[in-house]
This record gives structure tokens, C-alpha cells and sequence, in this order.
């Protein structure tokens, strides 16, 4: 009907029609299991915060007649084979594992994932040699180390074992980061950010971490969940804090020989113990969906 | 052609990986010159050594031996500092759009990281990164603020070019910048590098497969085939009057949307030679019609045929004379 | 009707996103004769790779609805088992992918994956299979096949690999072969070769064959009829020579235009198509291509255009404000 050219672009054309962006992103929805994990975990870490303030009963006040109760209106959780209250000394005992378990990937972290992001940028000898090191530390079984050290380490206190577990994390967490790192750094916006001139610091700071987060605020949240395992069963071996100091593993350990006639002292720790685990993990798990960032369709 | 001294004078390059005993020659020793105002393209097939040629002139990946000249300073064998400071005049598109911005940054960052690195106190940062989304036709008002994992093949690559132009370079390298767009987008993009090619006065060097769309952009050709330069010559030239013979075999094959044009039934057989063992002498003559005892025993040096119009051959097709 | 090698009706195939329906291809009608060359172009998003399998019945169920109807050869592909299904891939439909190195299965022999088809499907021994597969690897143009037969794909080249491809293809001699975006990613002198060589076979099998491409220039010299699909539907259709010169509809125009040219002079500007590809899930009443159409008017914009015929014999095009000038001569 008109002429036949096409109209000639000189305007800016992404004006016309440009659907996609339109709509606000959609996410992996997080779902109702997930806010009670992060319910469970919070409730927690906030009465082994306040404890102290908490109307407790002292978890280790010594009540010979009321031993290997059941549970009762005064004692929610029953008392063990000393009479202390079981309830107080479990939410008392959440502050050693969530301590440990927290302190000890806070070392594994503060270590490995620069040393690894580094690695991972710098390349060549530099991470050859780290590597090297941080794999045959990880070929070394770290569970037996943990326990051989932690035998003749004596007196042992939260500082200690923390220490323990904390150095066997780093080689952990350094291969996780380094691995999702260099799947970052071989991306060409990385060289692109190289040739614009920004410094390896701003490179790893600004390009790498945020695209790593995700996957190690999900193995952070699993990493305690494996700790908070880990001291339950060097408690259970005896090889963590000394009674009296109550932490779930130790009690579980003092349990072994009263489980006929006072299951309470076994149930309640492990219950607790069970679901922190749990929650965790699936709070990890969850995150990591979530951020899992489908890169541009179309 | 030009008198004055080109703006990239690289001589001799020679990129090689591998180990002694297992060598692979990518690119077997070329000269380019890049005059400023121009656009050079570069194009050959898979294996011929045109992308490791930009990343080698960019140094992103380390040249064996050969010079890269940049108005005269040779930036070959500077060390990582004044190499960044180097770098401000040299940039680069690459062919993956959506993997050369990071997916978790907004576009207006990912645009003025060239400023922030170098100009961090820049009173008009806000300004100029405005005014190159705008350039590239990307509005920065709706979209400025969105991540660039939110944005197409098409618009990612006009967010790569904003944020090539933001230091005012004087080369940018186009590595195969529009082969993974579709042929709509692809106008778009290669009409939008010409204009701001007008705007910004640039200098490019665009490396690609495709005949029409290199010809489309470029002033002057360069064909490679497995590590060498072929011929090189203006673009027109080149394209209507092929003086190797390999140029004219890809022009044969190249496929043109028009029922009438002639089918060829020429067409270049066999495979090209591994780049671990290539032929001696002339690296094309093992599938070259015209091949003699010459062409494996000498390594044909490029000789003019025409103005500005250079091809390594012992026995080149055309000769114009001027 | 039933005389057709190919006959396509009413084909919708609709995918079920979290976004709502997705109708990836929309309505498709057409036929194809035996010895005959099909051309299928459009962009990303068109539908063709979507068309190519659900004819083929490839397209699984779990997340999309077929409806309509693919008679190959007087079978019906819509609707068949798996049984059924594969007695059409036995003798008279194959189809060939895009990439090849992910069409062979890299852990296993060159010679194994071509015979497969002969084995499975037609039940011939392994000593005749290898007979064959033999046979087949030297006719689509691989030196030395008896060797070649033992090789793995990794190490072949991307242009041998597209021949193996084909020869498995081939191995039960269709009728029928559906090369989906066949050469994309070669080399153009080994995507010459490749055409070629497809040309050859043609003739020599008497098959007939579909290219669903991107690229004109792929379908411009090798076949006898093209579609154009745009937005999961045709937009136009008919002899290659008419398309070409007598097209009607403004996207098909553009595409041509916008593609650029070895036989222009360098600096040419390119004619582009503003706007991108439309989003399958929130189409709007009218035609598909209106907002990015030079010349929608507001019957385009409310009314979708169904295919109508022109004056030549067998073009169709769905426009309401169709090109009627020719294109120039180049």
C-alpha cells in the first residue's frame, strides 16, 4: 500500500515493546517448612542467648529425690539420674553446641574462603601449591584427628574444641569456595572487569562474591548442622566439655546407662539435637533455591 | 593508503599452547596494522586463530613471542601494573552477551566500573553512565536499575557496548560480538556500532565468522586460515576480486538469501589440517587445487596486488592494477 | 488429501508454564509431496524447533497439549504409541539435530550408534547391520568408513560428526527427513559440503526433506517451498522463487532485508525489525507481528489475519496490509 522500506532506525528502539522486563522477577517461593526451620533455629539460638535470664531451674543443682523423674508440671522435661532439670540443662546445653558449631565455621571461613577466592583469581603456582596443601589435609581423616587431639588436649573447654573442629573445617570450606569461585572467575565478566582495570581485591569483592554467596551461605548453614553433630558425638565419647557443664552430646552420653530406667534423659537432648540438624539443613537447601539465579531467558 | 603511524602495530605474533611434545601453533606469526578511524575485520573458519589473535593483542591470554603496538608503546611485555593503566585504551565485546555481565550487578554499575576503577570521585558519573545507556538505546530511567540477568541476548550486548565506550578507549576489539544473536537483533546492533563509531570517532577491530556481516562493518579484511593471514585488502576489493584462492573458496560457500544466485559446485573438500602438525611451507596448499612442489617447500610472504591489498601466495589469483 | 507424503492440519502443540498456556505452535496447516524440499524459517521463539518435533513425535505430554493431526505416510503421529510411533521411525520418518556432539552419544563407537536404528528397529543381525552401517557411512562421504566405523565421536570433526548424524539418520531409508538448523555452528565451507551433500542424497533416496533454519540463505537455493512461521503460526508461505521475490507479508520483507548481504557494498545500512521477538505468554489480540510492524494499522492490532491467497499459485500470506510492490533488484 505505501513504500516499501522499513523504517530506518535512528531512534533508541528498546522503547517499543520490550515485554519481559516488565514484570517483577519471580522467585522459588520458600514455603511454609522453611519459616518454621527458621522458627525452630531462631527459638534456639535466642534461649541460649538469654538463659541466663531466663526462670530456669539451675541446670546444676543436685536433687537426689526427684532423680529419673518423668516429666512434670515443675520439670517439663523430667530430671535426670542426679535430679537436675533436664529442660534447663537442654536449653543450658544449646549454648555449647551452637557456640561450638558457629565459632568453629567462623574459623573454617575467615580462613578459607579468602584464601580460596584468591586462589581461584590468581591461578598459576599460587594455587597450585595451596591446593595441593589444602586436599592432602582433606585426605587426612579429620574425625580421628579431632578425637586424638582432643584426648591428650586436657583440660578441654569450649575454646579448645572450637579451635579443634574449626581448623579441620578449613581445607572443607576452602575446596566448596574455591570450586564455586572458579566456576565465577572463568566467566568472561570477570576478564571483563580485568581489562577495565579494577584490582584483583575489587574483582573478588564485587564480581565473584556476590555469585558465590548463596552457595556458601547454604553450606555455612549446613556446616553447622554437621558441627553441632560432630561435638554431640565427641560428648558422646567424653571427648568434649566435662560435666557438669551440660551440651547435648553429654547428656545423650550420660543417658547410655540409664536408658531402661530414665529414656527421658536420651529423649528430649536427641529430639532437640535431631530437629536443630534438620532445620538447618533444610534451611540451607531452601536458600540455595531461592538464590539460585536462572540466568536471562530468552 | 595512510601515511601516518597506524594506532595498533602488531608484528610477529606467535601464540602457542600446549607442552614440547604435544604443540599446538594457534597463530604462526602475523603483522597487523590498525590505523585509527578504521574498522579492520578478521575473518576465517573455526581453528584459524582469529579470536586467540584479539585475546593475544588484549592480553588476556600471553602471546609466545611478537610485539603489540599501541601509538607506539609496545605493551607485549609490560608487567600486570602498567598494564592496567595500559589496558584504559583498548577494550573489549565478547560473544556471549549474557556471560560477560555479572548477572547479580545492576546495569548502571556494571557501566561505570571503568569510572569507579579508575575516576572514583567523578562529580558526573551518574551523568555519563545516563548518557551511554541512552547512546546505546536502553532507557536508563525504567531500566537502569534492573540486574543484567533480566535483560536479552540483544540488550545485554548494548549494556557490554555502554560499558566499552565508558572510558573512551581508542580500540575496541569485537570478538564474534554479534554470532549468538538472532538476525533481527544482529542488524540492530551492527547499524548501532556504526553510529556510534560516527559519534565516538573508534577504532575497531571486528573478528568474526560470517562474510556479510564482517564486510558489512569493516573498512579493510584480513582472512585467516590455521594461524596465518591470507590476504588482506579493503573490503570491496577483497570480496569482489579474492586473490587467494581459500578467500575465494569461503566466498564461494558463503550463502546468500537470493534463489538466483549461482549454486557453487566448487566446493573446498576435505578438512582442515591439525594445528599440532600443520603442512609445511603454505599452510593451505593440502587443499588447494593450484598447490605445486613450491608451495610445500616455501612459505609464501604476502606481496601486494593491489593498493592496500596484500596476499601470501605463491600464485595469487588477481592482480589489480592501480 | 491422502496422497500427500506429509499432510499437517490444525497442528497446536501448547506448553503449560507457571506463566499460563504457552502456544508454542499455533495452528499449523500445510502438506508436503514426495521428492520435495520444505524450507521452515524464522527466529528464536517461532516455533520451528517446536513444529520440527512435535511432527516427528518427539514432543512429550507431560507438560504440553498436541492437538490436530501429522499423517506421514498415511500413519497418524498425533495421539500414536510408542509402538506405533516407532514403526514410523523404522521406514518412513527420520530427523536430524542441530549440534552433533550432542546428538552422538560421545562413549559410544561411531559405527554402534548408525546401525542402532537398523538393529532396533528393523531387527537385521549385527553382521548385516555392520554391512549396512558401513555402506551408509561411505555414502554420506566419510573416507575410510571401514575404520571410521570403530571411531568415537570426539574424534571426528564437527563436519564428520554431522555426517555420521546423517548417516544414522538415513539408515532405515526414509521417506521423509527433517534436518532441524542442520549446519548452524559449521564452518561455511563445511556447511557447503553439508548442503550438498543432502542435495546428493536426496536424489539418489528420493526422500523428501524439511530444513528448518534461521537462515535464508541456507533455504534459498535448495528449496522448492518455503514457510515462515513467526510467533508459533504462519505468516506466509509458497514457492522458494515466489517468496523470495513476491512476498507480501512486512516480517518477511524485513527478514530479508535485515539480514546482511556478501554482495553488498561494505557500510551498507542495515534494515532492522524494532522491538524483539513477542513474549508466547501475553500475546494480544491481532496480528503477532503488529507492534513491531512499520505498517499496523488498528485492524492489525485487533484482528488477527488468516492466510489468504495471492495471485500466484500456492502462496499464501496473513496480512491486512500486504507489501504489493516487488522487491528490488539487487
Amino acid at each position: 500500500m505505501e513504500n516499501d522500506t522499513v523504517n530506518d532506525q535512528t531512534t533508541p528502539i528498546e522503547h517499543v515493546g520490550s515485554t519481559t522486563l516488565e514484570k517483577p522477577e519471580k522467585k522459588a517461593p520458600l514455603g511454609v517448612l522453611f519459616w518454621v526451620s527458621v522458627g525452630w533455629v531462631g527459638l534456639n539460638i535466642f534461649l541460649a542467648i538469654v538463659a541466663n535470664f531466663l526462670p530456669l531451674i539451675d541446670p546444676l543443682a543436685l536433687n537426689p529425690n526427684i532423680s529419673n523423674a518423668g516429666p512434670s508440671l515443675h520439670h517439663f522435661f523430667g530430671t535426670d539420674e542426679f535430679g537436675r532439670d533436664i529442660l534447663s540443662r537442654v536449653i543450658f546445653g544449646s549454648r555449647i553446641s551452637i557456640a561450638v558449631s558457629f565459632g568453629a565455621l567462623f574459623i573454617g571461613f575467615s580462613i578459607g574462603s579468602p584464601l580460596a577466592m584468591l586462589a581461584s583469581l590468581r591461578r598459576g603456582r599460587f594455587d597450585k601449591a595451596l591446593t595441593t596443601f589444602m586436599y592432602s589435609l582433606l585426605a587426612f581423616p579429620g574425625i580421628i584427628a579431632t578425637i586424638s587431639i582432643l584426648s591428650f588436649w586436657i583440660p578441654r573447654n569450649l575454646f579448645k574444641v572450637t579451635l579443634v573442629i574449626g581448623l579441620f573445617t578449613i581445607p572443607l570450606v576452602y575446596r566448596v569456595v574455591r570450586t564455586a569461585s572458579l566456576a565465577v572467575a572463568s566467566k568472561e565478566f570477570v576478564i571483563a572487569a580485568q581489562i577495565q582495570g579494577a584490582k584483583d581485591g575489587r574483582i573478588l569483592f564485587k564480581e565473584i562474591l556476590p555469585n558465590i554467596t548463596p552457595i556458601m551461605v547454604s553450606f555455612v548453614l549446613i556446616g553447622v548442622a554437621g558441627v553441632v553433630a560432630l561435638e554431640g558425638a565427641l560428648a558422646f565419647l567424653g571427648l568434649s566439655i566435662n560435666p557438669p557443664t551440660p551440651s547435648w552430646g553429654n547428656m545423650i552420653n550420660e543417658s547410655r546407662t540409664i536408658l531402661s530406667t530414665d529414656p527421658w534423659l536420651a529423649l528430649f537432648p536427641s529430639i532437640v539435637l535431631v530437629l536443630f540438624i534438620v532445620s538447618l539443613n533444610f534451611i540451607g537447601d531452601r536458600l540455595r533455591n531461592y538464590f539460585d539465579v536462572a540466568e536471562v531467558k530468552i | 593508503m595512510e601515511n601516518k603511524e597506524p594506532l595498533l602495530k602488531v608484528r610477529n605474533l606467535v601464540v602457542e599452547f600446549g607442552t614440547k611434545a604435544r604443540r599446538v601453533s594457534a597463530v604462526a606469526g602475523i603483522d597487523l596494522d590498525l590505523y585509527e578511524g578504521e574498522t579492520l575485520g578478521i575473518v576465517g573458519e573455526s581453528g584459524c586463530g582469529k579470536s586467540t589473535t584479539g585475546k593475544a593483542i588484549m592480553r588476556i591470554l600471553e602471546a609466545t613471542s611478537g610485539t603489540i603496538e599501541i601509538s607506539g608503546v609496545d605493551i607485549s611485555q609490560m608487567d600486570k601494573k602498567t598494564l592496567r593503566k595500559a589496558r584504559t585504551s583498548m577494550q573489549m565485546i565478547f560473544q556471549d552477551p549474557v556471560s560477560s555481565l555479572n548477572p547479580r550487578r545492576r546495569i548502571k554499575d556494571i557501566v561505570a566500573e571503568p569510572i569507579d576503577c579508575w575516576d572514583p570521585k567523578r562529580a558526573d558519573r551518574d551523568e555519563v553512565v545516563i548518557k551511554l545507556l541512552n547512546a546505546v538505546g536502553i532507557d536508563p530511567d525504567v531500566y537502569g536499575n534492573r540486574y543484567a540477568r533480566q535483560f536479552s541476548g540483544g540488550q545485554c550486548q548494548r549494556i557490554a557496548i555502554a560499558r566499552a565506550l565508558a572510558m573512551h578507549p581508542k580500540i575496541i576489539i569485537c570478538d564474534e560480538m554479534v554470532s549468538a544473536l538472532d538476525v533481527s537483533i544482529q542488524a540492530q546492533i551492527l547499524n548501532l556500532l556504526e553510529d556510534l563509531k560516527a559519534e565516538y570517532g573508534l577504532t575497531l577491530l571486528f573478528i568474526a565468522h560470517d562474510l556479510a556481516v564482517v564486510k558489512n562493518v569493516s573498512d579493510r579484511v584480513a582472512v585467516m586460515y590455521l594461524g596465518k593471514i591470507c590476504e588482506i585488502g579493503p573490503a570491496d576489493q577483497l570480496y569482489e576480486s579474492p586473490s587467494h584462492p581459500y578467500t575465494k573458496f569461503l566466498l564461494g560457500a558463503a550463502l546468500e538469501a537470493d534463489p538466483d544466485s549461482a549454486k557453487h559446485d566448487e566446493v573446498l573438500t576435505g578438512e582442515p589440517p591439525s594445528p599440532m602438525h600443520p603442512p609445511s611451507g603454505c599452510r593451505f596448499r593440502t587443499r588447494c587445487p593450484n598447490a605445486t612442489q613450491k608451495c610445500a617447500d616455501e612459505v609464501p610472504l604476502p606481496q601486494a596486488v593491489g593498493v592496500g591489498h596484500e596476499v601470501a601466495c605463491h600464485y595469487p589469483l588477481t592482480i589489480t592494477r592501480k | 488429501m491422502t496422497d500427500h507424503l506429509l499432510t499437517v492440519e490444525h497442528l497446536r502443540t501448547t506448553f503449560k508454564t507457571a506463566g499460563g498456556d504457552l502456544p508454542a505452535v499455533n495452528d499449523i496447516t500445510f502438506t508436503l509431496d514426495n521428492n520435495e524440499t520444505l524450507g521452515i524459517v524464522g527466529e528464536s521463539g517461532s516455533g520451528k524447533t517446536v513444529l520440527a518435533r512435535t511432527i516427528m513425535g518427539l514432543q512429550g505430554t507431560r507438560n504440553a497439549t498436541i492437538t490436530g493431526s501429522v499423517v506421514i505416510n498415511g500413519a497418524q503421529v498425533v495421539g500414536a504409541t510408542e509402538d506405533e510411533k516407532r514403526k514410523i521411525w523404522a521406514s518412513d520418518v527420520s530427523m536430524i539435530f542441530q549440534d552433533p556432539m550432542t546428538s552422538l552419544n560421545p562413549v559410544i563407537r561411531v559405527g554402534k550408534q548408525v546401525d542402532e536404528t537398523l538393529r532396533v528397529l528393523q531387527g537385521l543381525s549385527k553382521e548385516d547391520a555392520m554391512k549396512r552401517g558401513i555402506e551408509l557411512l561411505g555414502l554420506v562421504g566419510i573416507p575410510s568408513p571401514e575404520e571410521r566405523y570403530r571411531a568415537f565421536p570426539g574424534e571426528l570433526s564437527g563436519g564428520m560428526r554431522q555426517r555420521v548424524v546423517i548417516a544414522a539418520a538415513l539408515a532405515c531409508s526414509p521417506k521423509l527427513l527433517l534436518a532441524d538448523e542442520p549446519t548452524t555452528g559449521l564452518d561455511v565451507t563445511i556447511q557447503a559440503q553439508i548442503l550438498n551433500l543432502l542435495d546428493e542424497l536426496k536424489e539418489k533416496m528420493g526422500m523428501s526433506v524439511i530444513l528448518i533454519t534461521h537462515d535464508l540463505g541456507v533455504v534459498a537455493t535448495r528449496t522448492s517451498r518455503i514457510i515462515v512461521m513467526y510467533a508459533g503460526r504462519i505468516v506466509e508461505m509458497g514457492s522458494t522463487d515466489v517468496v523470495f521475490k513476491h512476498h507480501r507479508m512486512p516480517y518477511t520483507r524485513a527478514l530479508l532485508e535485515s539480514a546482511p548481504k556478501v554482495s553488498n557494498p561494505s557500510h551498507t545500512r542495515l534494515t532492522t525489525i524494532p522491538g524483539r521477538p513477542p513474549n508466547l505468554l501475553a500475546l494480544d489480540s491481532g496480528c503477532a507481528f503488529a507492534p513491531r510492524c512499520a505498517y499496523a494499522t488498528d485492524k492489525c492490532r485487533n484482528e488477527r489475519p488468516e492466510l489468504q491467497a495471492s495471485e500466484y499459485e500456492g502462496h499464501m500470506f496473513a496480512c491486512w496490509n500486504p507489501i504489493t510492490t516487488d522487491r528490488g533488484a539487487n
